[in-house]
């Protein structure tokens, strides 16, 4: 083949490439934005073992993290300071949450540890309480399922997940100047949906979610991030804020510096307690 | 425009064709996919009639002749170029195009490999009491793992032997050391399938393979091993350590020039419920002169010179 044709060829190739398709620019822009905001927090990697033979894409390797934080937060209605240790997962989607409120002048607030799995929501004595008799108890709380869940789906990952998961659902805008990602959630969060702004780095520094169900209205809550860096021990590369603002209505609910999050997908699980599970098939939001 | 592109795409498509018969055709496309190969040929067997298990196996766990297994042995399976799945829960797994063929830098390679490594959702599950330990385990492998020291990798870690020789009354199995990636020294096991019965375990010293006995179900030979030390992990990455009452089940089914095996691992002391590892797949080494070549001596000189946590 002569210099000619295959300069001919590519160029004709890079024609075709660069000529923007008349129809389908919502799913580019979507999927340049989506990418854009997973790359940002360097959620996706692939394996170089092999790479002779193979030529593997990238995953989204985020499951299991750790975070630990310290700051005010809102226990039983009041905003105490709280050292918060949190646990989570997306595969399967879990949280737990365990707050030590600061001693103050009335006495120690409550120790509270909330847990969340698929679909169980339940309070833990101790971490893991209810697994093996005699060590903990488990108390369920499915009333809360919804709420933790959301927490959970309202993290920059989480957002990113639920985009990529409900596929052209998701909605991508610029409003004042900035990126906005909507996108709706499914399982027992059907009927909400998360709204994400991006800043210039591509880095979710607001969410919001809202109910599309007024019954799920009180679900109405946002949360802000700021300072990210990479504040593993173990480094990852993968970005994690170090400042989480929640709000609800307005009021503020937590406070939060972190102090490590842990990306490593480390060994954090969420084993269901055999009570909370019995105590699920009888709740109206398990139905 | 449709009609543009499509000519533009049907050039493109021609020089591609010409470029690769310009090159010879030889030139396959690379794997988007960690899917273990499907079998091929038919399944010997030896004079008993069972299968025939004998051969020089190349699955040292992470590389399958040269396909990137380590992700679907963790149990992520990269389906296509466009889907992957968490082979234990089925949930499907978000994936992204490259945007560079450019080759990783030691760094990044390091951090892809550990990440990609625990991603998946089967994962042991550990009374309460130890997932503090498990973590801290893992989170200082560089330190913690009992295998980085030239230490045998011992059982399920070992996965599957490198070179299998079966006999009438017996199987042998053997496992070569290696450095890099997985710093183990050599381990062989001689297995007997007479239909004997275990040692009861408190007459057993606990050794890094325990004392396992053999039997066929059906076409898949189930090796059952208890009486272990309490030395060695589950496997390389999760800090996934054990007690002396461990009891592994593993099963290794042959079917053509593929070699399956899962483990099942009990451990009252440690564990909550019974755990089974994501199955693994081996290629029969294909040259009928395949030699197991010399382990190379295990001698650790890395971790004086670790001062991150960053490991495997």
């Amino acid at each position: 083949m002569t210099a000619t044709i295959r300069t001919a060829l590519l160029l004709a190739c890079v024609s075709a490439i660069a000529v923007p398709p008349a129809r389908g620019q919502g799913a580019a822009d979507r999927g340049k934005v989506l990418r854009a905001a997973a790359d940002a927090l360097a959620m996706g990697r692939w394996s170089d073992i092999g790479t002779q033979n193979t030529r593997l894409p990238g995953i989204d390797i985020v499951n299991t993290q750790e975070l630990i934080a310290s700051g005010t937060t809102d226990v039983g209605g009041r905003m105490v300071k709280a050292d918060v240790h949190v646990a989570l997962g997306y595969n399967p989607p879990a949280m737990r949450v365990d707050i030590t409120p600061a001693p103050e002048g009335g006495g120690a607030a409550q120790h509270v540890i909330e847990t969340v799995r698929e679909t169980w929501a339940w309070n833990e004595s101790q971490v893991g309480g209810g697994l093996v008799p005699g060590k903990g108890t488990a108390t369920p709380a499915m009333a809360s399922l919804r709420e933790r869940l959301l927490r959970l789906w309202m993290l920059p990952f989480g957002v990113v997940k639920a985009a990529y998961a409900a596929g052209d659902k998701t909605v991508v805008s610029a409003e004042g100047g900035a990126t906005v990602i909507t996108a709706p959630l499914s399982g027992p969060l059907a009927g909400m949906s998360v709204r994400a702004t991006l800043d210039a780095k591509n880095l979710i520094t607001k969410v919001e979610a809202r109910a599309d169900n007024p019954a799920l209205a009180n679900l109405a809550l946002q949360t802000e991030y700021s300072d990210y860096a990479d504040h593993a021990e173990v480094l990852t590369d993968i970005k994690t804020p170090g400042h989480i603002v929640g709000k609800r209505d307005g009021r503020t609910v937590f406070d939060l510096t972190v102090k490590s999050w842990e990306t490593n997908n480390p060994y954090l699980v969420f084993p269901v307690p055999p009570n909370v599970k019995a105590a699920a098939t009888t709740s109206p939001t398990s139905r | 425009m449709k009609r543009v592109i499509a000519t533009a795409a049907a050039i493109c498509v021609a020089g591609v064709v010409l470029v690769a018969q310009e090159g010879g055709g030889a030139r396959q496309a690379p794997r988007a996919t960690n899917a273990p190969p499907k079998p091929t040929g038919t399944t010997p067997r030896t004079p008993d009639g069972h299968p025939d298990l004998t051969g020089v196996w190349n699955g040292l766990g992470d590389n399958l002749n040269g396909v990137p297994n380590q992700i679907a042995n963790n149990g992520i399976a990269i389906e296509s170029a466009s889907v992957a799945r968490d082979l234990h829960s089925a949930q499907l797994v978000t994936v992204f195009p490259r945007l560079s063929n450019r080759p990783q830098n030691n760094e990044e390679a390091e951090r892809a490999a550990a990440l990609l490594r625990r991603s998946g959702s089967n994962r042991p599950i550990y009374k309460p009491e130890y997932w503090d330990m498990v973590k801290y385990n893992d989170h200082n492998a560089n330190e913690e793992d009992p295998s980085n020291n030239c230490m045998p990798a011992g059982v399920p870690r070992a996965g599957i032997p490198s070179y299998i020789a079966q006999f009438p009354n017996y199987v042998v199995f053997i496992y070569p050391g290696q450095g890099g990636l997985i710093a183990t020294q050599t381990m062989y096991r001689m297995i007997p399938t007479d239909g004997r019965k275990h040692t009861p375990l408190q007459e057993l010293d606990g050794s890094y393979t325990g004392e396992s006995i053999a039997r066929w179900e059906g076409d898949t030979l189930v090796v059952d091993a208890w009486g272990f030390n309490a030395n060695t992990w589950f496997d390389q990455i999760g800090g996934y350590m054990h007690g002396e009452n461990m009891h592994v089940v593993e099963r290794f089914h042959r079917d053509g020039n593929t070699l399956t095996w899962t483990a099942t691992v009990e451990d009252p002391d440690y564990l909550l419920e019974p755990w089974t590892t994501t199955p693994r797949v081996a290629l029969l080494n294909p040259n009928p002169n395949a030699m197991l070549p010399e382990s190379q001596p295990c001698s650790e000189r890395d971790l004086a010179h670790i001062v991150t946590k960053e490991h495997h």
